[in-house]
């Protein structure tokens, strides 16, 4: 049963942080390499908001919440705009740029000392549990919950909602779309503020869980075979992907050798683009495009 | 000519300030410095190297060494080997150094040490772990202040464990996947096995993981009584707490790193030891004082009790050059450490000795922390205990 819950946990951490590459690939083409940092930069603004608003948790996490989200229209505004109408490639490239100058960034500002957020928001990381034995800490029962609500918002938001609509048509066709009226800039930024801000939300419950420092980015990018493994264009592909990874990952800690964890993602996403290149639920024309 | 001859100054100045020219015009001494001060390591790494600078900044405004100033050229190398040796390369061939230090992930010894031992320039370990090759017979090139020695602190650390231990000993072992954490944990579990204990587990952790349960609760299932830990501080606290949730009640020994001292209070858990050779600020001795206000001035990015490396650094280093007198070059800075006792002032439990053959020291000193509950406090489960080094 443990391992089960285990299995779930890095399932909904790979889930919240996969569908905020996905969101982006899926509306701009664009491959955001810069999401692990974004995840880690919503975490640290979690931590000065905290500390800030200290005494008043929930406010905080609101705030933060609402700034991770304004960090990512502030970088398709001032970044990502400018490279529309230029090569995929340079803004993959742009994203990779982005990504540098915020470790350095973060590692100025909040130094390289490992951090709790969780001390200035006064909460307390209790164990709860599970039948069967099984135990999880509130804040990993929180990742899972806050995972199965965002790809239910999302899902819900993109198949009904009028800009999930439009985000899908600027996704589908960006020349139709923009000559039936929609504003593509506008549907981007939309794009990259729900990407950060769905990171983001994996960066805090993460620091909120276990603490805090620079080297969450890795993790983002562990995550990101997850969303290759499904289809970089579904977010359903994404949520398989990462229930795949997750277990290949849990198991093989369990039964063959830890060592395996940091591999095992790569293995798996060799493995699917050997047998199906454009990820179990991706679309096919979407890789030819790449 | 005279504006030809200005800019060439200007320029020179420019240059010199940028640290593009090497000061060998010889006006102080230089002092190269690679460390992790971003990247996995740097919660541990980086804050010797600022306890270095600010201990030398110090000592340059109270007049220098020998009447001479110390210039401490510091690069980053994100705990990467191909960084790390990209620097040593520039200080000790375009910077022309007097001395390197290296603090940063054991990944980065090899390809430093190579270099050094090329430029025939003396490497000092700072903030990272000491290698086998300062230990006797030791390297001719290489020296060590770091508190940890491999071998030795397993050796405290179980030794305390089967005096603590009031039934037989099952132990689990954590170590971080990098080289020297899993060579000592790997030893350590031999070393178990002939004070009668019963290994039950050994996890190697990647450095960056979003969830350490799964390795938690491998650990866990060997139902061990007592954990040692020998990893950066993150995996070992890391691994505690999700030990913990997980339900799990045993004894927990983890090495103590900088950050240990604000930690075992975070935690509050009696059962948490961190054993280690330096002194913790709370025991309130006038080089903490001196550390702390220092710090303070210096309006530091770290806290003062993750300066103590550094500080222990700067002690020797100053040591080291003041023996070495003016002009130094590495032949005498090297010489200088090859016989050397410094007065660590408190901060260890004993003198740090150098000899000929041993360039890590010639004794180590432990102490174990924990947490008291009834005195709401950090004390002390075991005093200063020596080993000598052979």
């Amino acid at each position: 049963m443990q391992l089960f819950v285990n299995i779930i946990v890095l399932a909904s951490i790979y889930a919240l942080i996969a569908c905020g590459y996905v969101l982006i690939y899926r509306v701009s083409r664009v491959l955001n390499l810069a999401h692990g940092e974004l995840m880690m930069l919503g975490a640290y603004l979690l931590l000065t908001v905290g500390s800030t608003f200290s005494g008043h948790p929930f406010i905080a996490i609101a705030v933060a919440v609402v700034l991770s989200a304004c960090v990512g229209i502030l970088v398709y505004v001032f970044l990502m705009r400018k490279m529309t109408g230029e090569m995929v490639l340079a803004a993959v490239l742009t994203t990779i740029a982005l990504g540098i100058l915020l470790r350095g960034l973060v590692v100025l500002i909040w130094s390289a000392q490992f951090q709790y957020p969780i001390k200035s928001l006064g909460f307390v990381n209790e164990s709860i549990a599970l039948p069967g034995g099984a135990r999880v800490s509130t804040f990993a029962a929180l990742i899972v919950l806050t995972a199965a609500v965002v790809y239910v918002s999302l899902f819900v938001f993109l198949r009904f909602g009028r800009w999930g609509v439009r985000m899908r048509a600027a996704g589908q066709s960006p020349l139709l779309a923009a000559q039936r009226g929609i504003n593509l800039h506008a549907v981007y930024a939309l794009a990259w503020s729900l990407s950060t801000l769905t990171g983001s939300l994996a960066g805090m419950l993460m620091a909120l869980d276990s603490g805090l420092d620079a080297t969450m980015i890795i993790i983002g990018l562990k995550a990101f075979p997850a969303a290759l493994v499904g289809g970089l264009d579904s977010l359903a592909g994404a949520l398989v992907g990462s229930l795949i990874v997750a277990s290949a990952e849990v198991l093989l800690i369990h039964f063959v050798d830890p060592l395996l964890s940091d591999v095992v993602p790569f293995l798996v996403l060799i493995a699917m683009l050997f047998a199906r290149p454009w990820g179990l639920l991706g679309t096919r024309e979407e890789l030819d495009r790449v | 000519m005279l504006a030809r001859h200005l800019i060439g100054a200007a320029a020179a100045v420019a240059l010199a300030a940028a640290g593009v020219l090497p000061a060998s015009a010889q006006d102080a001494y230089l002092i190269g410095i690679s460390g992790a001060l971003t990247g996995p390591a740097a919660g541990t790494t980086a804050a010797p190297v600022e306890g270095l600078r600010i201990y030398f900044d110090r000592l340059n405004a109270a007049g220098g060494i020998n009447g001479k100033q110390v210039k401490l050229i510091i690069l980053d190398d994100g705990a990467e080997p191909s960084k790390a040796a990209a620097n040593a390369k520039r200080l000790l061939t375009q910077d022309n150094v007097q001395l390197m230090v290296l603090s940063s992930f054991s990944s980065t010894f090899a390809p430093v040490s190579a270099e050094a031992k090329r430029a025939n320039v003396p490497l000092l370990y700072m903030g990272s772990v000491c290698p086998k090759d300062v230990s006797p017979p030791a390297d001719p090139n290489q020296f060590c202040t770091t508190a940890y020695i491999l071998g030795y602190d397993s050796r405290a650390a179980l030794d305390f464990v089967k005096a603590q231990a009031k039934e037989p000993v099952r132990i689990g072992f954590a170590a971080m996947a990098v080289p020297l954490s899993r060579a000592e944990v790997e030893y350590a579990e031999g070393h178990s096995k002939t004070l009668g204990m019963t290994p039950v587990g050994r996890e190697n952790i990647p450095a960056p993981t979003a969830d350490y349960t799964p390795f938690a609760t491998k650990l866990q299932e060997g139902n061990p009584t007592w954990v040692f830990a020998y990893a950066p501080w993150v995996t070992q606290v890391r691994t505690f707490e999700a030990m913990r949730r997980l339900g799990w009640q045993g004894d927990y020994i983890a090495w103590g790193h900088i950050e240990a001292e604000p930690e075992l209070a975070r935690l509050k858990d009696p059962k948490f030891y961190v054993i280690g050779a330096n002194s913790f600020f709370q025991d309130g001795l006038p080089v903490h004082r001196e550390i702390a206000d220092v710090a303070k001035k210096a309006n530091a990015q770290y806290p003062p009790e993750q300066m103590t490396e550094g500080w222990i650094g700067g002690l020797v280093i100053e040591a080291a050059l003041k023996k070495a007198g003016w002009p130094a070059n590495p032949d005498k800075v090297r010489e200088a450490m090859d016989a050397m006792k410094v007065d660590t002032k408190g901060l260890r439990g004993t003198s740090l000795e150098w000899t000929k053959t041993n360039h890590v020291r010639t004794q180590q000193s432990y102490r174990i922390y924990h947490w008291d509950p009834a005195k709401n406090a950090i004390v002390r489960a075991m005093d200063w205990k020596t080993y000598e080094v052979k």
